[in-house]
């Protein structure tokens, strides 16, 4: 396969970019620590300035550049595919070390859990092995449906090749649309994977406090899995805050339920947006907003937990604010992947 | 009027391209330029991990490396979460070609 060097300016640092890989996925199957985040073209991390080279852009108006990024000449390495040698402007921060080496292969899929009516698990089979740290997501690309999709890991790395995703049906979504009406059993995607730069801490030794709305419950229940039978992690109190729009989205309970192991350390609460649906299904639980059960919820001051949080932008946007500002919370014990 | 002391020469400023400095007595600092004002605050974003010179200057705001918050290079305050708290900003003083803080 043809491939193309890589160079970054000023630093004695190359590496090949195989045919119709991005610069990202690359310098990240290279090793190299490359900022990022969302690798989706959302969060404007991986910008950078191409010295000289050519490149293909993918996605020219993803929402990860402004208009003087544009004007600057400025690019997202997660979006452009090197159809020549390249020469970057780029600065490498050792913090985006990759931990496990991205790789891709045909993944079979081999069982469908529906989860809520409009959130499913689905398992597939890769051919390489699921080496990943749990909280971390993988790109899926469906036949027929332009661009990758990032879906994080439900499950724990294991020996077993085997990578679950709980995922939400999009209204207008093309690539969870697909994956929801049309398949089935044994019927393959391309998965790249992992990558990711917020997942579980074992060293950590804070109570451990996962947040989570729709299908950013994905990662948390990995991160969950993980820290209930980690050793390092065993005097720490594990919670789950989880908010749904309805009281047919609150999926947890089940979920804990059928898992011993989280059934015994997993402290879960629910809260429920719409008030009048909340109301006309007679939920006795919480009515609200996430952010707003945690100082409800949790005794100790807030800045004592580690925190992982995954879900929409306002939900995200209204904890940060409530943990930094009013409890002035590190952010570094605050782990998030930002996608937008 | 307290001692002016010197950063950088106007010249090793480029727009959109903030430079980093470590003057005695002062934390580390970045001194950039908007429009054909020069501005100074300190380098290290408000939660400590992140070296505002690494990020990008769009404008009169400089994005954090991490995260995508930003900061106003005018005012200091936040302007992206997760940056809330304010960094801090120094008067600047340009003489003789010279971009100048108050000495500490």
């Amino acid at each position: 396969m043809a491939s193309h060097k890589i160079t970054l300016s000023g630093q004695a640092i190359t590496f090949e970019c195989d045919e119709g890989d991005t610069l990202l996925r690359a310098a990240l199957r290279a090793g190299l620590a490359f900022p990022y985040e969302c690798n989706s073209g959302g969060c404007g991390s991986c910008k950078f300035e191409l010295l000289s080279g050519q490149v293909d852009n993918i996605w020219p108006e993803a929402p990860g550049l402004s208009d003087r990024d544009i004007k600057k000449g400025r690019k997202l390495s997660c979006q452009c595919v090197p159809t020549d040698n390249c020469d970057l402007k780029l600065r490498l921060n050792p913090k985006f070390t990759p931990k496990h080496t991205p790789a891709k292969s045909t993944a079979k899929l081999y069982a469908i859990r529906q989860i809520t009516e409009d959130m499913t698990e689905f398992c597939f089979h890769a051919e390489h092995e699921a080496r990943f740290e749990p909280g971390q997501f993988a790109l899926l690309d469906i036949p027929e449906v332009e661009g990758s999709r990032a879906y994080s890991m439900s499950n724990v790395p294991n020996g077993d090749k085997q990578w679950h995703f709980i995922i939400k049906k999009m209204p207008a979504g093309k690539g969870s649309g697909r994956l929801f009406a049309e398949y089935k059993l044994g019927d393959t995607v391309t998965l790249d994977g992992p990558y990711g730069t917020s997942f579980l801490q074992p060293d950590v030794p804070r109570d451990i406090v996962c947040v989570a709305g729709g299908s950013g419950l994905s990662p948390e229940m990995a991160i969950l899995k993980a820290a209930v039978v980690e050793p390092r992690l065993a005097d720490q109190a594990i919670y789950l805050f989880y908010g749904g729009r309805t009281v047919q989205d609150i999926c947890p309970p089940a979920l804990i339920e059928a898992d011993e192991n989280l059934a015994a350390r997993v402290q879960n609460y629910n809260v429920v947006s719409g008030a009048d649906a909340a109301k006309a299904s007679s939920w006795s639980g919480e009515v609200g907003f996430v952010h707003e059960l945690l100082s409800k919820k949790l005794t100790k001051p807030l800045a004592e937990y580690e925190y992982y949080v995954c879900g929409p932008q306002p939900m995200t946007d209204a904890l940060l604010r409530l943990l930094i500002v009013e409890h002035q919370v590190p952010l570094e014990q605050i782990n998030y992947d930002r996608f937008y | 009027m307290s001692e002016l002391i010197v950063l950088c020469r106007t010249v090793d400023v480029e727009d959109d391209t903030p430079i980093s400095v470590s003057p005695d007595n002062f934390p580390t600092l970045a001194v950039y330029v908007h429009e054909g004002e020069y501005y100074v605050t300190d380098n290290l974003c408000t939660h400590g991990m992140a070296v505002l010179t690494d990020g990008y200057q769009d404008g009169d705001e400089i994005e954090c490396p991490f995260h995508g918050g930003a900061f106003s290079i005018k005012t200091g305050e936040g302007t992206a979460p997760p940056c809330f708290t304010p960094i801090k900003t120094y008067p600047v003083t340009v003489l003789d070609g010279n971009v100048c803080i108050a000495q500490a």
